[in-house]
């Protein structure tokens, strides 16, 4: 989609280029219409006083010189005349050596006739008689200083009207811009929400904006309470399948069992295959995945808490560290981020020998995780047979190597990349690249 | 040790009860969260075992309310939340370990017995021990110079509390008070017939009489 600005600046430019060129047109073009009109009554004049110029003399009719006016008589002048009898033609001296072309019709020729030295005549025919003769005078004017100084009007009004075109875009450009500022900051606060560096849009906005960033923000908050209440349930229902779960495990292990192994083998099998099967799938439905636009994970603020639990549950005195760039924030549901990063760090802690970080950072417009131990890591050809275990469900197997179920399912949700490295540590490095939100 | 129990489940509960009470715990049951707000903040327990899902008062406010009291006991948290978050809203909230149901009850068990030792600064021991004698809680026997001594469920419960309050002077009340749960009878010739049969099986000078006192643990001596 085009930008709005182009368009209005597209559309704006396009009428005043066609409207500013028509009106100038026709204005020069009734303006050159008038004026021949006007010029007209002049020649017509001017063929009358030539009329009376005509006298009777000795040797027949002749021209009174004495009554023509001197422009007639200076060469190349721009006034010409040219009088055709039945026998024989005047020309005005002005005219030279060049040649007046008698006009086809009487009254103003629309066209203009050549003359000399370049110049275009506007010519007036009129036939008279007298002196019991037919003839017709035809009068000249030179038009081109004024089709010159309609040249130049052209131009002055092409730089007129260009230069007033570039001040309207200006000033359109700024109306538009200022205009759609409101528009301009909504779209950025989207961006920012994208990125997870704002929860919903700000609510002071024009009144046509208004229903929109209601709406959106309503359904911000509509699918944050959706999530929150879908986990909620999901937390009650594992409450209330996994406490019998843990009176049957209980009494699976009871003594009243101890004399029938192969029973007690197969209970606790099967229950096993419960509480894995219930952990998974209640894990999945727990993902926001990328259901929130808003959701973000506050490095500095949540990363304090984690490592304090997995202090807490694995208390053989392990280095924990984390290491992130200062404000990093990222764009994901915080619970989701949470349970990878517990179970990544859970499992190399179970792992590690005595040290376990992780790092995260801004990769362009992704994000990069590294978890790292330095435990007895995994032979490089054995890395992709564990991160393919546990590809169905029923293959899974807590406990053992990574447990990469749930993690897995976070990363997939969310499009990244989960590749198991050697670490510097001496371990196993779990790196896990997250493309960046759109 | 006498720890209280929240729990809602009454299958449940009865289950860890009846084992709680084979590995020589006193037990106290509760299942409204109100009734153990109240009851935990007052009563001298070793440790709490909280369920979350409870009637009442949800038991992380629970929870909140006796850490915001000043209460100190070591509380293990029993759920069935077990997410990420959940975990840690439950550390922050006070918890001292944090168990996702369901769960073995060996599990509970060995996590206990890891709670008691640290809260009485005995952290990072896989077996108790103390001022030369070492007690295996799961088989409820004491080892003292490579020598097994069998112990019966009173004198190992006695033992074990003697134990994990090395060098302290317990008075009668006191060891009554957590040896034995709220409702039974308490005797302190009973426990007075303990002490003498676990000098009887260990030495005289393992447990020291202070008259007026109490009793004193003092061990076989460095």
């Amino acid at each position: 989609m085009k930008s709005i600005q182009r368009r209005l600046s597209l559309g704006l430019v396009g009428t005043l280029v066609v409207v500013g060129l028509v009106l100038a047109q026709s204005s020069l073009w009734l303006f050159d219409h008038s004026l021949r009109r006007y010029l007209q009554e002049d020649l017509k004049d001017e063929t009358q006083t030539l009329l009376t110029a005509l006298v009777r003399g000795q040797n027949g009719v002749q021209l009174d010189e004495r009554r023509l006016d001197p422009t007639f008589q200076r060469p190349f002048s721009g006034h010409y005349f040219r009088i055709d009898f039945a026998d024989q033609v005047w020309r005005s001296r002005s005219l030279w050596d060049r040649n007046l072309q008698q006009p086809a019709a009487t009254g103003l020729q629309t066209g203009l006739g050549d003359g000399p030295r370049g110049q275009r005549l506007l010519v007036y025919r009129a036939d008279y008689q007298r002196f019991g003769q037919q003839f017709s005078i035809s009068v000249a004017q030179d038009y081109t200083p004024i089709l010159e100084s309609f040249r130049r009007l052209q131009w002055l009004g092409l730089g007129l009207g260009g230069g007033a075109l570039l001040l309207i875009l200006l000033a359109q450009r700024y109306t538009v811009r200022s205009a759609l500022r409101p528009l301009e900051r909504v779209r950025e606060q989207i961006a920012q929400l994208q990125q997870g560096r704002r929860s919903e849009l700000d609510s002071q906005v024009p009144q046509e904006l208004e229903p929109l960033v209601g709406q959106i923000n309503h359904l911000l908050a509509h699918t944050e309470d959706t999530l929150k209440r879908s986990r909620n349930a999901l937390g009650n229902l594992g409450h209330a399948l996994k406490t019998p779960l843990a009176v049957l495990v209980s009494l699976s292990e009871g003594e009243d069992l101890r004399d029938r192994p192969e029973l007690q083998a197969t209970l606790r099998e099967q229950l096993r295959q419960i509480q894995q099967r219930l952990e998974r799938e209640l894990g999945r439905a727990r993902l926001a995945g990328e259901a929130l636009p808003g959701a973000h994970f506050d490095c500095a603020a949540e990363l304090p808490g984690l490592f304090a639990t997995l202090g807490m549950i694995h208390r053989h005195g392990l280095k924990l560290e984390w290491q992130a760039e200062p404000g990093l924030c990222l764009p994901w549901d915080r619970e989701d981020l949470l349970e990878l990063l517990g179970n990544l760090l859970d499992n190399a802690c179970k792992w590690a020998d005595a040290e376990v970080h992780l790092s995260l950072a801004q990769e362009g417009e992704g994000y990069r995780l590294w978890v790292d131990d330095d435990g007895p890591g995994i032979a490089p050809e054995r890395r992709d047979e564990v991160l393919g275990r546990g590809t169905r469900l029923d293959e899974q197997v807590a406990g053992h190597g990574l447990g990469l179920g749930i993690v897995r399912d976070i990363v997939e949700a969310w499009g990244g990349r989960l590749s198991l490295e050697d670490s510097p540590l001496g371990g196993l490095r779990v790196a896990v690249s997250l493309p960046g939100r759109r | 040790m006498r720890l209280l129990l929240v729990e809602d489940h009454v299958p449940l509960a009865d289950e860890l009860l009846a084992a709680l009470g084979r590995q020589g715990y006193a037990v106290d049951w509760l299942a409204d969260g109100r009734d153990a707000a109240h009851q935990g903040a007052t009563e001298p327990y070793d440790l709490i075992v909280l369920d979350l899902g409870l009637p009442g008062k949800p038991g992380l406010d629970v929870l909140r309310e006796w850490r915001a009291g000043g209460l100190a006991t070591p509380v293990l948290v029993l759920t069935a939340r077990g997410s990420w978050a959940e975990r840690i809203e439950g550390l922050k909230a006070g918890a001292d370990d944090y168990l996702t149901k369901p769960f073995h009850p060996e599990e509970l068990a060995l996590r206990i017995q890891a709670l008691l030792r640290r809260a009485h600064g005995l952290a990072n021991q896989p077996q108790l021990e103390a001022a030369g004698l070492q007690l295996d809680e799961s088989r409820q026997c004491v080892t003292r110079d490579g020598e097994q001594i069998e112990l019966t469920s009173a004198e190992f419960r006695l033992l074990r509390y003697f134990m994990l309050h090395p060098g302290q002077i317990l008075s009668k009340s006191q060891l009554a008070d957590h040896l034995y749960d709220g409702e039974s009878e308490r005797d302190s010739n009973v426990l007075e017939v303990h002490v003498n049969r676990l000098r009887g099986k260990l030495g005289r000078e393992v447990i020291e009489t202070r008259r007026g006192q109490g009793y004193r643990y003092a061990g076989v001596g460095a």
